[in-house]
């Protein structure tokens, strides 16, 4: 774990904004790259799905995870201009007929034996190309906001409406790094 | 006001129907078990049902808040809207509540039965079945697999296996059977549906090694169950389910160098029985999602309820205010009439416009209203006229110059106005309220007054229509007992009294002393004319008989007897001159011509009198005092002549025992302020002994005089030519003034001035100048 903070601080001189001590997720890595293809993005992150969760998705309920990244160019005249914004989405879901677990990513499946498994392939991503090369101007530093969260929004509104207010289905965790300028 | 409120009403019916409508469609998705569409618009139609909600809320708010603030104003008519709303509120809200009651348990019941052990185990165990099934059907495969490879592995282990591979195939009745590198690389394959372009998938490297731990592993593929809300009946069509079995083939003996190889068969499973169980684990997926969701369905549907039931109250309040607004209204209108009404405000009142019973009566008392008013006005007017006439009568009876005395029935004088009081010399605040004996001085006129009343009462008595309605009865009142009539300082008063009606009595008093003394000079003056007339005839053959008997007798008679005759004759010439000059007087004064006049000069004439008293202006005894800018006055020269010798010569007969006996005439002019001519004065005064108090009312009267060989009839003849010229004459004494200024009372005397106000309209005109009169030379008698 000291490598990827290191890497880390290498990359982003910027200091996280806000504390996630008390997130039940870590954010093990983040790391951003520039390169001709583009700017390139790798996480990790860590966590074990809380009991109430697991039951959740063991009973048949899919549980949604999104990546997503907006960057931010700032402005001093105004609020800070939004460059660009993606997110990934990953659907993980089990299959009781087959004790399988299954996650959809796209329009790609892939089927996992076991939840730790399907769990960390939906934890981490590399070489995640957010931006084409040219979109996101190396002139200027700017702002990039990374979340990775659990979507209860995409839950059955029954369950949304059972589990509102419970903190074990908050599954979250954000982090602001700072783009230092190129040139 | 009504345009208002209607369009009030309109928008909260509109709100109250939108609201319901959204309510409704709620209703509607529940009653068709549309679950997913209801869940799917659960969340905005909750916001906007919240949304309305709060707006209704706050409508009501305000429309309490603006009737708190009626009502501490006491504005009218906000009790009796309080009532009504609150009244329609209770009908609207009391059964909305009881069955919001019912619904609610009839949801939560209805909830928790959905959920049965039973349906569950069957679920749990339908699966278990499917899985068992499969399960059996995938070790199945991978026995015949493991068998199968043991027989074959010889032939497997060949430089070409695509024939082995095919037999396999068959042997095994499997879709493809192929044959892997170490890394599960394809080496070669036999079989699959549409050749070599579907290959069997490559399998994980979790999967080959479990393969090489236990010689044959089996998976099954295609079970996979991607779609979230998979539609009924739907996934058997298109499952294309198969169980792949991997085999590992160890090395064969002869060629260490070679690798270990592994064998993928592919079986297909029967539609039929994947599409089952793929159904029996979307039952079992859905049921387990609604029992964890069961706290937030049954969250959601008591939420609607309740948001239904806060919405139909709320509606039902709004509804009620504006109902009650709309019924209490007319009543608020009539009330607020009443009361203008009371307060005697009878201007139009307000009609309600509609043809309920209501209106109608807004209609009648508006009509009502207008009818009082119409009425009241018309009292209004008649008390005017009738205030208007009372003013008239007493201006009248104020302007009155007879005295008008009203007793009531008991006697005492009600109503008396100012002519009485002027009458009877009396202030009025004496009169009123009083009987008449008790003021001082009437004590003779009540007592007339009292006997000429019980005379016309007892007149009146026997009802004969010949009786005159009223009395009348001349009194004279003198301010001291009888003294001499001649002398009376007294008024003669004229009484005429009247019963009215009630019994008040009334008494009209008129002062008549100078129509009196009219008469007496009319009288006098004919009495004149006939004595003279009668007279003067044998005067004449009175004389010439004395005459004749001196001429006669005379020159017979000698002595004593002669002197006595003619001192007899002489006594009788004398005398019968003496009653000639009175009878001419007598006859002067009945027969005086009508005055012909004339512009003349004032101060010409009284200068042409004086010239003929030359003795006494000479002696000191007369003085002229002669105004300037005396206008021209109208008069008879030859009249006013004998006015100013008349008066000239009393004053003279009045200082004529006196050494300093002292005759002033005078004449001016009077002006006002102005500047105007007023009056044309001529004024003669003397400083003899005056007029006595007595003999000032009736000094114009013929034969009343003071000198001991005076006719009397000198002033009247004065005063008749000064009415004739229409100017006044006023007689006075100095005394008052003298005595005032405190010298002694032997200076008093009389003063007789005579106001002209008839003057010649030109000033510059020429008039008739008094000497050319021959008659100016003449004398008085």
């Amino acid at each position: 774990m000291a490598l990827p903070l290191l890497l880390l601080s290498l990359m982003a001189t910027g200091l996280p904004d806000r504390s996630w001590a008390a997130s039940p997720v870590e954010l093990a890595r983040l790391e951003l790259q520039r390169n001709p293809e583009g700017l390139l993005l790798n996480f990790d992150t860590r966590f074990d799905l809380p009991a109430g969760v697991e039951g959740a998705l063991q009973r048949g309920v899919s549980l949604y995870f999104v990546a997503e990244v907006q960057v931010l160019r700032s402005r001093w005249y105004w609020f800070d201009r939004q460059v660009l914004e993606v997110r990934r989405t990953w659907r993980l879901s089990y299959q009781p007929l087959t004790f399988n677990f299954r996650v959809s990513f796209g329009g790609l499946s892939q089927t996992y034996a076991t939840l730790p498994e399907a769990l960390r392939s939906v934890q981490r991503a590399s070489r995640w190309r957010i931006a084409e090369a040219g979109v996101v101007e190396d002139d200027s530093p700017h702002t990039v906001v990374f979340q990775y969260r659990l979507d209860a929004d995409q839950l059955p509104r029954p369950l949304q409406i059972s589990i509102a207010g419970r903190s074990e289905w908050q599954l979250a965790v954000e982090r602001t790094i700072t783009l230092p300028a190129e040139r | 006001m009504t345009r208002r409120s209607l369009r009030w009403t309109l928008l909260v019916a509109t709100l109250a129907a939108g609201a319901t409508a959204l309510v409704l469609a709620f209703l509607l998705s529940l009653a068709t078990g549309n679950r997913e569409l209801y869940e799917r618009h659960f969340g905005w139609i909750l916001w906007v049902n919240i949304a309305v909600a709060i707006l209704l809320g706050l409508v009501i708010l305000i429309a309490l808040g603006h009737l708190a603030r009626r009502m501490r104003h006491g504005k009218f008519g906000s009790r009796l809207l309080l009532k009504m709303a609150a009244i329609f509120a209770f009908v609207g809200a009391v059964p909305g509540l009881l069955i919001y009651g019912v619904s609610y348990q009839f949801v939560s019941r209805s909830i928790e039965s959905w959920f049965d052990v039973e349906v569950e185990d069957a679920l749990e165990a339908g699966l278990n079945l499917g899985r068992g099934t499969l399960q059996l059907l995938a070790n199945d495969v991978g026995q015949k697999t493991r068998v199968a490879v043991e027989q074959r592995a010889a032939e497997l282990g060949r430089q070409n296996p695509l024939l082995a591979l095919e037999r396999l195939r068959q042997q095994l009745g499997a879709q493809s059977v192929a044959l892997l590198g170490p890394q599960g690389q394809l080496l070669a394959s036999s079989g699959g549906d549409l050749g070599v372009t579907l290959l069997p998938p490559r399998p994980s490297a979790s999967l080959l090694r479990q393969a090489r731990q236990s010689r044959v592993t089996a998976v099954l593929d295609g079970l996979d169950d991607d779609r979230p809300n998979p539609t009924k009946g739907a996934p058997a069509a298109a499952v294309q389910a198969s169980v792949r079995v991997l085999a590992w083939l160890p090395s064969s003996d002869y060629s260490l160098l070679r690798d270990d190889r592994f064998l993928q068969v592919t079986t297909p499973i029967a539609p039929e029985l994947a599409g089952n169980a793929l159904r029996v684990q979307h039952a079992y997926l859905a049921y387990q999602q609604l029992a964890l969701g069961r706290q937030g369905l049954r969250k959601m549907y008591i939420g609607t309820l309740t948001l239904t039931l806060i919405l139909g109250v709320f509606a039902a309040l709004l509804m009620a205010a504006a109902l009650g607004h709309q019924i209490g209204r007319p009543l608020v209108m009539l009330a607020e009439g009443v009361r203008r009404v009371a307060r005697g405000d009878l201007s139009r009142t307000e009609v309600f416009a509609s043809r309920d019973e209501l209106g109608g009566l807004t209609r009648a008392f508006a009509d009502m209203t207008r009818q009082l008013g119409d009425s009241h006005s018309i009292v209004q007017r008649s008390l005017a006229e009738v205030e208007s006439a009372k003013t008239h009568l007493q201006t009248l009876l104020d302007n009155l110059s007879s005295g008008v005395i009203l007793f009531d029935a008991a006697g005492r004088i009600g109503t008396v106005n100012p002519g009485a009081g002027r009458i009877l010399r009396v202030p009025l605040d004496d009169l009123r309220g009083r009987f008449l004996a008790d003021v001082p001085d009437l004590a003779t006129l009540a007592a007339e007054v009292e006997a000429r009343f019980t005379a016309h009462a007892q007149e009146l008595e026997p009802g004969s229509a010949a009786a005159s309605d009223h009395w009348q009865a001349t009194l004279e009142l003198g301010g001291g007992g009888p003294v001499d009539a001649s002398a009376g300082a007294r008024t003669v008063l004229l009484l005429r009294g009247a019963y009215l009606p009630d019994g008040a009595r009334l008494v009209i008093v008129d002062d008549i002393t100078d129509v009196v003394s009219a008469q007496r000079s009319v009288a006098w003056a004919e009495v004149a004319r006939r004595v003279a007339h009668e007279i003067k005839n044998p005067l004449t053959p009175i004389q010439l008989s004395a005459e004749r008997l001196e001429h006669k007798l005379g020159p017979r008679l000698s002595g004593p007897d002669q002197q006595m005759l003619e001192r007899c004759v002489r006594t009788i010439v004398a005398q019968v001159q003496a009653m000639k000059t009175l009878v001419n007087e007598f006859r002067d004064y009945a027969r005086l011509p009508a005055a012909k006049l004339q512009p003349l000069d004032l101060n010409a004439l009284v200068g042409e009198v004086l010239g003929l008293y030359a003795a006494p202006q000479e002696q000191g005894q007369l003085r002229a005092g002669l105004g300037s800018g005396l206008p021209p006055i109208l008069g008879d020269a030859s009249q006013l002549r004998q006015v100013i010798h008349n008066l000239v010569q009393n004053g003279l007969d009045a200082v004529a025992d006196r050494p300093d006996g002292r005759v002033q005439l005078r004449t001016e002019a009077l002006r006002d302020g102005e500047g105007r001519l007023r009056a044309v004065r001529l004024k003669v005064c003397d400083n003899g002994p005056g007029f006595a108090e007595t003999l000032l009312k009736r000094a114009f009267e013929p034969y009343v005089t003071t000198k001991a060989k005076g006719t009397g009839l000198g002033l009247a003849v004065v005063r008749k030519i000064v009415e004739e010229h229409g100017a006044r004459i006023r007689l006075g004494n100095l005394a008052d003034e003298t005595q005032e200024a405190g010298t002694s009372s032997a200076l008093n005397g009389a003063e007789v001035s005579i106001s002209f106000s008839r003057w010649s309209a030109d000033p510059g005109e020429p008039y008739l100048v008094a000497p050319a009169s021959p008659a100016a030379t003449v004398p008085p008698s």
